[in-house]
């Protein structure tokens, strides 16, 4: 085996324009799946992936192309996560690339987290092969959209290969291309073993299974491996190939792509970005860019049952076991019982976890208002991370509070340019610069504290413009604000669940709503509750939950007792659900509708 | 034992009613009334305790001829032992009555009429969609009076959507006018299923202020017992000595035979139900020879335990606001005290200011009435 003859490289595309297809494509015009075998899209294995249209997780696969040139080439097709809380997990499986597929629709034109992904790639130095994709429709204009991605990036447009991925036009002189324009790979196959793990999951016989790019060196089976960042070492249960499914064989090479079981238990131990070596081997430097898992946005997790508490932990161990970067612990709370203090990478991330806990396992949960990490700087100079208002310190004891900035790219039709000014200022966005994209199009550029976009930005973001815009974002800094914690209070009892913290001009408009919704959602009691919002000791809002009068069934006629003594067990059931706030008996549902309805 | 005979036939159907009644089955009227005979023949042969009260409902039963009324009467007073003494009631809607079909009515021996007046509001009326008028309720009034009936009901209803607490005193000064024996006055409730609900769900209607409803309840008792009528039950009030028989053996929690369709019946640890619709009801008596237990029409029912059955006497019988549950009677019953089984309820219940409670009888306080579910609730067993 040739060095010289492996291709490794990357698909970046925006969601819908065309990568699965194309990866298809190439895997039936180099034969790794037969036309019969040919189930749709191998790389979205997951259904919720399809559903959602991204692609959650990174896999490879193994082509063998013989190329017009004679030679067998081994080609490596390194799938990316398809979204932008991945940005880090991307970065990985580009940098175990030579080279990037840009595919961009013909007839829509580059997105924005495409840009960022292929600056990411140009960064890295990558080979760049763009192709645009769709020219089957009669709506493409590759020659326009060819010049905007020239005008964008410096790709020369002659270079851009038209492709229909559905048709396969263009599929043969795009494999060609790869072949001729991606180099190599360039490590050292003398020097000690270092391979880069670009992502894993968890296999049920196999243990972690780390998916590799050897970067220099080789791996025999038998030998024992190390993982530099973690500090693990073990003796690999196996070692293979992706043809997609997993093939097991007896050596990786310099250059190549495979896969390590690692018969490890838990991912934790297998992290992204960390460098794999011998165990035997001495002073062995990582490869750079390691970063530990860092989640950005954090949520109480509850279920909406309490009995179902040990589903919803055998559920997050579960997606834990396939997913490294999602972190939880037990939480208690006051209004909503047992449940868990989980992190996400980000909105995202954090939308796709909930969604697979209620359709994967069936739970029906409540997620308290996201947060995101503060940095407390407390008058004796210490500096706490919180992820929860409940973590706030004691108001009098607090110096500053610092919260994340994003830097964000909004790529937009011109037509919407008002709306999304005006909506973005109202989350404190701090407007960086605008640059037109071609004549219709421009890209947007702010910075913006994260938690105003952990809540619902993105999807009023699309519908402020039908759908058109696209949105990348990535961590900026820490910037001092004047934050606050807003409690509520029930019966002057304060709800934990429902605390967050705020900037101090959104204080009261904040917990005026929180006030109307509850008082709506808790049912009238024996007594007046009175439901107020307060910043520290200062009430900023109020309104009373006037007391029931009147609760009797008017009347029983023709001796239908069995009726009315159901209304009354029903009417006693529900109490049961009840949690009780001082001696304020809310239905657990108040809570949720205060929690589920979005911002609005 | 009580009586209870369904005729589920209306002119029209009101706004709000959910009841089980028909309209537009006037070719049913004979052939139901031959099958409500059949199930009395049946179930007379069982149950022969003397029947202390008989109720004709509804539905509207004077929709019928009085000739099937004859019909139904004359067999029940051949095949159960009905005492002299007996209250026997008919329901009735003004303005469907002629002075008559009363007299002849009163002639059966029905000594008891209770007239659905609702509302004295032209409006009202028309937004419930009664087929009778303002002026209907006096005049079917006064004819009944005329016809001999001597005591005399009248159903209100209020909580009403737009009503306003002015309409509601108007209606019951015009209803008192009329110096009924007795009165009921239900709260409406908006059903599931009815049109009235459907609009206020639509907003078409305005929905009822529960505080309003309250205050209209209050207003209410006021001004009855100015007028010397006694609240014996939360929703029923009448002069001494007219509180309604055949109710309070409901309110007791003692057995009653229901008869037709739809109609419920309980005693000895059981309570059953009819069939509802009225073809089925007669296609179950058809040609029913003996008797499939405990009717040929039942439906389903369900076996009261002793302790479900303690908590329906509470349940029932606190909403007799005075009578409310004697200690010695609940004993003698269940062979336990309210105070051993209840105590820690009664005393909870005392203390929120609910229930009042003299060790040796057990009511509800004057705030209690008016939140009597909070008060039953607790006494069912979870
Ligand atoms: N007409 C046409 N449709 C295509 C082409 N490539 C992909 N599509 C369609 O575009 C949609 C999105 O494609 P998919 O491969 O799932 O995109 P991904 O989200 O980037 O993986 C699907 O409905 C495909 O059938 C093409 O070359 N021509
Ligand atoms: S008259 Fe009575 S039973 Fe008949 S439809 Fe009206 S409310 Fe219902």
């Amino acid at each position: 085996m040739d060095q010289s003859t492996i291709r490794n490289f990357s698909i970046i595309a925006h969601i819908d324009h065309g990568k699965s297809t194309l990866a298809d494509r190439l895997l039936q015009a180099t034969g790794t799946i037969s036309e019969r075998d040919m189930q749709e899209q191998v790389l979205d294995d997951m259904e919720l992936e399809r559903e959602k249209g991204v692609t959650i997780k990174a896999s490879a696969v193994l082509m063998h192309y013989q190329a017009r040139d004679g030679i067998t080439y081994q080609l490596n097709l390194i799938d990316t996560p398809g979204h932008v809380d991945f940005t880090y997990e991307v970065s990985r499986a580009l940098i175990a690339c030579e080279g990037a597929i840009l595919v961009v629709d013909a007839t829509q034109g580059i997105e924005a987290q495409t840009l960022a992904n292929l600056y990411l790639a140009l960064e890295h130095d990558l080979e760049i092969v763009p192709v645009v994709n769709k020219i089957d429709l009669p709506s493409a204009r590759p020659a326009e959209v060819a010049q905007e991605i020239e005008d964008l990036v410096g790709i020369d447009a002659a270079d851009m290969l038209p492709v229909s991925a559905k048709e396969g036009t263009g599929v043969e002189a795009l494999l060609e291309a790869i072949v001729a324009r991606v180099p190599p790979p360039s490590g050292d196959p003398r020097a000690p073993l270092r391979a880069l793990i670009f992502d894993s999951h968890y296999d049920a016989y196999k243990g972690v299974v780390a998916y590799v790019r050897v970067v220099d060196g080789a791996l025999d089976t038998g030998k024992a491996i190390r993982l530099l960042a973690t500090e693990r070492q073990v003796e690999p249960l196996e070692l293979g190939f992706f043809r997609p499914q997993m093939v097991p064989g007896e050596r990786l090479l310099t250059g190549q792509v495979g896969y390590i079981a690692t018969g490890f238990k838990t991912i934790r131990n297998v992290q992204v970005g960390d460098t794999l070596t011998l165990a035997e081997a001495v002073g062995v430097s990582p490869l750079p860019g390691y970063q530990p898992i860092k989640p950005m946005v954090f949520a109480g997790l509850y279920p909406t049952e309490g009995e179902d508490y040990t589903l919803l932990k055998d559920a997050l161990e579960k997606l834990q076991l396939n997913d490294a970067s999602l972190i939880y612990e037990p939480e208690t709370s006051q209004a909503l019982g047992f449940g868990f203090r989980a992190g996400f990478l980000g909105l995202f991330h954090m939308e796709i976890i909930q969604e697979r806990l209620e359709r994967e396992y069936g739970l029906e949960i409540l997620a308290t208002a996201p947060s995101v990490a503060y940095q407390v700087t407390t008058r004796d100079n210490r500096v706490v991370t919180i992820d929860s208002p409940a973590q706030l310190p004691d108001e009098a004891t607090i110096e500053s509070i610092s919260e994340p900035w994003m830097r964000i790219s909004i790529f937009t039709p011109a037509t919407y340019i008002g709306p999304v000014m005006e909506m973005t200022t109202k989350r404190r966005a701090e407007f960086g610069q605008m640059e037109y994209l071609d004549e219709q199009r421009v890209r947007l550029e702010y910075l913006m504290p994260l938690s105003e976009m952990i809540v619902d930005f993105y999807d009023q973001l699309k519908s402020t413009t039908r759908g058109y815009a696209s949105l990348d974002y990535h961590f900026d800094g820490y910037r001092q604000g004047d934050l606050v914690k807003l409690d509520v209070l029930v019966n002057n009892q304060p709800v934990d669940a429902l605390s967050i913290i705020v900037h101090r001009d959104q204080a009261y408009y904040r917990g005026q709503r929180l006030v109307t919704r509850l008082k709506e959602a808790i049912p009238r009691q024996l007594f007046t509750v009175p439901i107020q919002a307060a910043v520290g000791k200062r009430v900023i809002s109020r309104a009373n939950v006037k007391a029931l009068r009147k609760d009797v069934l008017a009347k029983c006629y023709g001796g239908d007792v069995t009726r009315k003594r159901k209304l009354l067990e029903k009417q006693k059931k529900g109490k049961r659900r009840m949690k009780m706030v001082g001696s304020v008996e809310v239905p657990q549902e108040a809570f949720m509708t205060v929690l589920k309805l979005g911002e609005d | 034992m009580a009586l209870y005979l369904h005729i589920p036939f209306c002119q029209a159907r009101c706004s709000y009613c959910d009841f089980n009644t028909y309209v537009g089955l006037d070719h049913l009227y004979q052939p139901y009334v031959s099958a409500l005979i059949q199930e009395g023949r049946l179930l007379a042969q069982q149950y022969s305790q003397p029947v202390g009260s008989l109720f004709l409902g509804g539905g509207t039963p004077t929709v019928l001829p009085i000739e099937l009324l004859r019909q139904v009467l004359t067999t029940c007073f051949e095949i159960f032992v009905v005492e002299d003494s007996a209250e026997i009631t008919s329901e009735a809607n003004p303005g469907t009555v002629s002075l008559d079909y009363l007299q002849a009515l009163r002639g059966l021996g029905v000594n008891r009429l209770s007239l659905g007046a609702q509302s004295f509001d032209e409006g009202e009326l028309a937004m419930l969609e009664r087929i009778h008028d303002v002026q209907h309720v006096g005049l079917t009034f006064e004819r009944a009076r005329a016809a001999g009936f001597d005591n005399l009901n009248l159903d209100l209803i209020y909580g009403l959507p737009g009503q306003t607490l002015t309409s509601w005193v108007h209606t019951l000064e015009c209803a008192l006018g009329l110096a009924p024996e007795h009165v009921s006055l239900y709260c409406l409730t908006l059903e599931e299923g009815t049109p009235m609900r459907d609009r206020v769900l639509a907003g078409r209607l305005p929905a009822p202020d529960p505080d309003l409803a309250a205050d209209m309840y209050e207003s209410a008792a006021e001004c009855l017992a100015s007028k010397g009528y006694r609240q014996y039950e939360i929703s029923n009030w009448s002069l001494p000595g007219y509180e309604c028989a055949h109710n309070l053996t409901y309110w007791r929690n003692r057995p009653y035979l229901g008869l037709g369709a739809g109609a419920h019946s309980w005693g000895v640890g059981l309570r059953w139900w009819n069939v509802r619709p009225v073809m089925a009801y007669i296609h179950r008596l058809m040609g029913a020879r003996q008797t499939p237990w405990p009717s040929p029409a039942a439906e389903d029912g369900e076996r009261i335990s002793r302790l479900l059955e303690m908590g329906e006497t509470l349940m029932l019988g606190l909403r007799l606001v005075y009578e409310g549950v004697a200690e010695a009677d609940f004993h003698q019953r269940f062979g336990v005290s309210l105070e051993e089984t209840y105590g820690d309820v009664i005393h909870e219940l005392t203390g929120a200011g609910l229930l009042a409670w003299d060790q040796t009888r057990l009511c509800l306080s004057e705030r209690g009435r008016l939140l009597g579910n909070q008060v039953f609730a607790k006494f069912l067993p979870s």
